[in-house]
């Protein structure tokens, strides 16, 4: 009788999950196994249409890795995530610390600061194109501090316009991190500081004995999220560069747009993509495993 | 409390990471706009079984804006002069435009009409985005169009669209400073440089071209080139190091910007309408947006100069427009031979600030008292068209490439041609 009723009961409960699962699997499982499918055929401009498309094993994938452009996105992909992760984590972080301490117009700043990750990525893309110009902001307060002689040409340079990309980056996501660490922070109990404080810790004692260690899990999630999101950019790269100049700013998601839609070679920029996938897929499943572990402690 | 935080942002990212790779079929948030007028479009042929009435769909990039005005004018006069078709007209953004047709093509999302670039016509008709009109079209009475303007629209000797306006590339110069520093309009090469020299300030620059990462590039570079005497399948030549060579020279002494591979032809535009520039290339489609942001400028046009030992010469711009698959082919038809006849192709281009690619309407005389129309309506017969082939965003990717290497000094020019050739043949060979 019992039995019955628990099982029941969990057939309800799958019932309330149904619609969900049929939404991810329509809108999102099936363009990523089509996307598998593409990757290993051969679909270009004229194959494109008709229905039988040679399947090429793993040609796409050979072609592609092949591509010193590809590889150089790849490790650029990396380089622009690292460095936009050290900045938001680090700068927001502070942020969170300071914001947690209770001083007057501490809540509404708070708010404020949120606007920059609220506003579109378009917007703010364009806005950083404009102030990284040779005559924008930028060049211009660097000019009248006298830390530089020539303005310099931030997104028309190899080697600057990817840090470019990083500081509009950083400025989107520093409120994220900040907004979730803040969440963290208010989580941990204020009499584990004062009995700490009892007991003679300093200050630096109790932020790396208490702080981090507590806060481990939200630092965990904050940065996987961030990793994920930076690592899938698109849309800012596409506004402030296009990928350029000359491939400078390549990311992998802007290549594999730009062989599908720009060169019409369907198959690699399907196999760009899945590559993409790859890395975020193990990102995801190195966090779920640390997240379980910690749930046996 | 933290454990169910850490689960929500597991799911949160899961669900990230996959939509991120689903992207490509999946429209992001910013194109929901455009997947909502898709599903308009296949719904209102059902609408319009109550009112008999053939429902036509014409996809276009005419900015609603500016020529968009005008396209939506002609279309609603359309509508009002017959009651067996009728026409929805529907902007969608040129890139954005192009993306759809290659869903289209395989979800089956087409409007009846597309219009197209007509470089990348050719690529579009080799994916199967447009239906072979051949046969319509010799049985056309008058079907008069000029020759480069029609080969744009042949893929495989049969003919997939009708060339729906044209255009080509010209300088535009400032006529007070070039009195100013006493000099004549520049005619080639070395004048041109003598020009951007006197006319380069502070706070300006003597010349703007536009060199981005795409088609515009390409196609703002190629005049140079063939002034020169190349041609894009011979890249790696004396002509391309020629080009190459005088266009660096421009930045490297300051003449030009170093911005230039940032700029679009719009940017530029800009540029040279708020006195940034004193000179640049661009096309007459530019025309009204100088009306609308200088009114008071003095400024003129002529041909883009010409190599030292070399000939004028521009590329064909333009669009074409062609009959979608799965389309309804008569009241499509009705409607195209419509819009692309004599009279109303003169009319339509000349209020987009396009010439008409018809053989039979005379520019020279239409454009008899205006000179700035007239300069163009002399450059466009001797306009050579780009490709037409269906590798040919391929080809042109090569070419822009090249063109930005030089430009950033990332590599030298032989180093570049070299590089950028065989990837042309590469692409050429595979053909």
């Amino acid at each position: 009788m019992n039995l019955r009723k628990r099982t029941r009961e969990k057939l309800i409960g799958y019932l309330f999950v149904l619609p969900a699962v049929v939404y991810l699997f329509v809108l999102i499982g099936y363009p990523i196994i089509y996307n598998w499918i593409i990757a290993f055929q051969d679909v270009t401009a004229t194959t494109l249409g008709s229905s039988s498309r040679n399947f090429n094993g793993l040609k796409n994938f050979i072609m592609i890795f092949e591509d010193p452009v590809f590889l150089k996105a790849i490790s650029q992909t990396f380089f622009y995530t690292f460095f936009s992760l050290l900045f938001q984590f680090t700068i927001g972080f502070l942020f969170a610390l300071f914001f947690s301490q209770r001083f007057a117009l501490s809540k509404p700043i708070r708010g404020m600061m949120v606007i920059s990750w609220l506003l579109p990525v378009t917007v703010t893309a364009l806005v950083f194109k404009f102030m990284f110009a040779e005559n924008g902001i930028i060049n211009a307060i660097f000019q009248k501090l006298c830390l530089i002689q020539e303005p310099i040409g931030w997104l028309i340079q190899q080697e600057t316009s990817i840090w470019a990309l990083i500081a509009a980056n950083s400025w989107i996501g520093i409120p994220f991190n900040m907004i979730l660490l803040t969440t963290g922070l208010t989580n941990i109990s204020s009499d584990i500081y004062e009995s700490a404080s009892m007991d003679g810790a300093n200050i630096f004692q109790r932020f790396f004995r208490i702080t981090l260690p507590l806060l481990k899990p939200t630092i965990m999630s904050v940065l996987v999220l961030g990793f994920v999101s930076t690592f899938k950019v698109f849309d800012l790269v596409y506004v402030m560069t296009g990928g350029g100049p000359v491939n400078a700013t390549e990311v992998l998601s802007s290549y594999s747009y730009k062989l599908s839609f720009i060169q019409f070679k369907f198959g690699e920029g399907a196999a760009a993509a899945n590559v993409l996938f790859l890395f975020l897929f193990g990102i995801g499943c190195i966090y779920l495993k640390t997240i379980s572990k910690d749930e046996v402690i | 409390m933290k454990r169910n935080l850490a689960y929500l942002l597991t799911g949160i990212i899961l669900l990230t990471s996959l939509a991120g790779c689903g992207k490509k079929d999946n429209p992001p948030a910013g194109e929901t706009e455009i997947a909502v007028a898709d599903t308009e479009t296949v719904d209102v042929p059902e609408e319009s079984d109550s009112s008999e009435k053939a429902e036509i769909t014409f996809w276009h990039y005419m900015n609603e804006d500016k020529e968009g005005v005008i396209v939506n004018e002609v279309i609603e006069e359309f509508n009002a002069s017959q009651s067996e078709i009728h026409v929805t007209g529907q902007y969608i953004p040129r890139q954005e435009l192009m993306k759809q047709y290659t869903i289209g093509v395989v979800s089956g999302d087409l409007p009846d009409i597309g219009m197209v670039d007509n470089p990348d016509h050719a690529s579009y008709a080799s994916m199967g985005v447009f239906e072979d009109i051949t046969d319509l079209f010799n049985e056309w009475e008058s079907a008069d169009f000029l020759e480069g303007s029609l080969n744009s629209c042949i893929y495989n000797d049969r003919i997939y669209g009708v060339p729906w306006g044209n255009n080509a590339l010209g300088l535009f110069y400032d006529v007070d400073l070039l009195e100013e520093a006493g000099i004549g309009v520049p005619t080639t090469w070395s004048e041109l440089e003598k020009a951007a020299e006197l006319l380069t300030t502070e706070g300006r620059y003597g010349l703007a071209i536009s060199a981005p990462g795409t088609e515009e590039g390409t196609f703002q570079y190629l005049p140079w080139l063939l002034s020169a005497g190349g041609n894009v399948n011979e890249f790696n030549s004396e002509a391309g190091r020629k080009s190459l060579e005088f266009l660096s020279n421009m930045i490297e002494k300051g003449f030009m910007s170093r911005e230039v591979i940032n700029w679009t032809q719009g940017d530029i535009q800009k540029q040279f309408a708020s006195g940034q520039a004193a000179m640049m290339i661009n096309g007459p489609w530019q025309f009204s947006a100088m009306g609308t942001d200088a009114p008071e400028k003095n400024w003129s046009v002529a041909k883009v100069p010409k190599a030292d030992d070399g000939e004028y010469a521009s590329v064909l711009g333009g669009e074409n427009i062609g009959i979608c698959k799965g389309a309804n082919m008569d009241a499509a038809w009705t409607f195209l031979t419509w819009l692309t006849s004599s009279e109303n192709s003169q009319r339509i281009c000349k209020g987009i600030g396009r010439f008409s690619p018809r053989a039979d309407v005379d520019l020279q005389q239409m454009f008899a008292e205006d000179e700035k129309n007239l300069l163009f309506a002399e450059i466009l017969p001797t306009a050579h068209s780009r490709g037409p082939s269906p590798v040919w965003p391929e080809i042109s990717a090569a070419i822009y490439t090249a063109v930005q290497e030089v430009f950033t000094g990332q590599k030298d020019i032989d180093t570049s041609l070299l590089d950028a050739q065989v990837k042309i043949d590469e692409i050429n060979a595979s053909n």
